[in-house]
C-alpha cells in the first residue's frame, strides 16, 4: 500500500456565494448529492477542539481507497454533513469500527448489494447529543441521527473512495446510504442493552457498526410471545436474503410494545435470539437453484451435506441474530436483513 | 495480474492504484458472471485462459 506523507488538511479556495460553493462541492463529488456546510478552517478548528487526538492523527485507512482517515479529515466531512462540534468523537470511533477486520468493509463499499453503514449509538453519549432511539428513530427531524449518518457516508465516500458508479458498485443502493444512525432506546427496554451485551458496562458510551442491507416494517398485533415469535421468524425467511446463503448476521430493531410482549412471554434477549434463529429456518428448495449450488458451496462444511429439504438456519448460530430495542409506541418491528458477510463491530467513544 | 469482469474494471484500476500498482494487469471477462451455468462457465474459460495465462506469465 502506497503511504503519502501526511499534513494538515490543504486550504482551497471556494466561492465565496453559496450557491456557486455548492455546485463547487458537487462538481467535484465531494457531497452526496445534497448542499453541504462549508468547512472553513474556524469550523474545523471549532469540531477539533472537541477531542484530545492530534488533528493529524491517524484513526483508520478506508477501504476500498485506503484513504488516511486523519482526526481532522473525519472532521471536516463531519462539519459538511452538518454535525455539531460535540458530535466529532462518535465519528472517530465509528471509523475505527467500521475498519475493523471483521467489518469487511472492503466487501461492503465495492459490492453492487445495497449496503449501508448503519450506526448505533448506547450508553450516556446518546442522550448528551440528543440521538434518537424513540419515535421515527430511523427517520427525518433529529440533528444527531441525520448528520451523524451523513458523516459517515461523507467519510465513506471522500476518504473511503466509494464513489458511487466507480468503486461503489452498488446496484440500486438504498436511502440508508445517505443516513443510517439510531440510538438504542434503553429506558424502554427490558433486556440489557446492546452495549452491555457486547461486553462494556452500562455506563460506558459506545458506537456499533452493521452491515445493513435494508428495512423491513413488521406490523403485528400479536399479544403473546409465541404468535410474535412466528410472525417475525416467518418474515425473516426469504429465498433472496444473503443471509441464507452465506449464514450472515440479521437484525430485528423490535419495538418497545413488542419488546414487552416477549418479555411478559418470559424470554429474554438471549432466549428471543434462540427462538427466532430456530423458527426462522428456511427450506434450501426455496432459493433458486444457483443460489442453492452457492449455499451448499458456502455452508456444507458447516451443515453437512445440502439438499432441496435442508433446512437452513439464518446464521451460523442464535448469537448472530442481533436484537436492539428502539422506536416509539407502536406495533412494529423492523427486520434488518444483513450483507451477509460482514460482522458488527461495537467500539467505545471517548 | 488479476482477472475482473468488465462491468468491475473502474473498480480494479482504482483498487490497484489504492494499493500502490496502478500499472496491474487486469485480464477482463465478460460480464454477468454470477448467473451463468457452470458450462458457460467452462467456456468462458476456455476463451480466456490464454490472455490470463500471459499476463500471468508477463514479468
Amino acid at each position: 500500500m502506497s503511504a503519502a506523507p501526511l499534513t494538515r488538511a490543504m486550504l482551497v479556495e471556494a466561492p465565496d456565494d453559496l450557491d456557486e460553493l455548492i455546485e463547487f462541492f458537487h462538481a467535484r463529488r465531494w457531497s452526496d448529492g445534497l448542499p453541504i456546510v462549508p468547512p472553513t478552517r474556524e469550523r474545523v478548528e471549532r469540531m477539533l477542539s472537541c477531542t484530545t487526538r492530534k488533528p493529524d492523527e491517524v484513526v483508520a485507512n478506508v477501504a476500498p481507497g485506503f484513504g488516511a482517515a486523519t482526526v481532522e479529515r473525519i472532521a471536516i466531512n463531519a462539519v459538511m454533513a452538518g454535525c455539531r462540534a460535540d458530535y466529532l468523537p462518535v465519528l472517530i470511533a465509528a471509523t475505527e469500527a467500521m475498519t475493523a477486520k471483521e467489518f469487511n468493509l472492503q466487501g461492503i463499499q465495492a459490492t453492487t448489494n445495497p449496503v449501508a453503514v448503519w450506526l448505533v449509538v448506547n450508553g450516556p453519549i446518546a442522550e448528551q447529543l440528543g440521538v434518537n432511539g424513540g419515535m421515527n428513530c430511523l427517520g427525518q427531524g433529529t440533528v444527531a441521527n441525520a448528520t451523524l449518518g451523513r458523516a459517515l457516508r461523507l467519510i465513506l465516500q471522500n476518504l473511503g473512495g466509494a464513489i458511487p458508479g466507480e468503486m461503489d458498485r452498488a446496484t440500486h443502493g438504498q436511502p440508508g446510504k445517505f443516513s443510517f444512525c439510531c440510538a438504542e432506546n434503553e429506558a424502554q427496554s427490558p433486556w440489557e442493552a446492546l452495549h452491555v451485551e457486547r461486553g462494556f458496562k452500562r455506563d460506558q458510551s459506545t458506537v456499533t457498526v452493521i452491515g445493513a442491507a435494508g428495512t423491513h416494517n413488521m406490523n403485528t398485533h400479536a399479544k403473546d410471545a409465541d404468535d410474535l415469535i412466528r410472525v417475525i421468524a416467518d418474515t425473516m425467511a426469504f429465498p433472496t436474503s444473503n443471509d441464507y446463503w452465506i449464514a450472515g448476521e440479521p437484525w430485528i430493531i423490535v419495538s418497545p410494545e413488542h419488546a414487552e410482549v416477549l418479555h411478559a412471554g418470559g424470554l429474554s434477549k438471549a432466549d428471543v435470539k434462540r427462538r427466532l434463529w430456530e423458527a426462522s429456518k428456511m427450506s434450501a428448495g426455496r432459493m433458486a437453484k444457483i443460489e442453492l449450488a452457492r449455499t451448499q458451496t458456502a455452508r456444507s462444511e458447516e451443515l453437512g451435506p445440502i439438499t432441496t429439504n435442508t433446512l437452513l438456519p439464518v446464521s451460523r448460530g442464535p448469537e448472530d441474530v442481533g436484537i436492539l430495542v428502539a422506536g416509539g409506541p407502536g406495533t412494529h418491528s423492523v427486520y434488518v436483513a444483513s450483507f451477509g458477510d460482514a460482522r458488527a463491530v461495537t467500539r467505545e467513544i471517548v | 495480474m488479476t482477472v475482473v469482469s468488465h462491468a468491475f474494471v473502474g473498480l480494479g484500476k482504482a483498487q490497484a492504484r489504492a494499493l500502490g500498482h496502478p500499472g496491474l494487469p487486469l485480464a477482463v471477462i465478460p460480464h454477468p458472471f454470477g448467473s451463468r451455468t457452470r458450462d458457460e462457465v467452462r467456456a468462458l474459460a476456455e476463451q480466456c485462459v490464454g490472455e490470463i495465462a500471459k499476463l500471468a506469465a508477463a514479468k
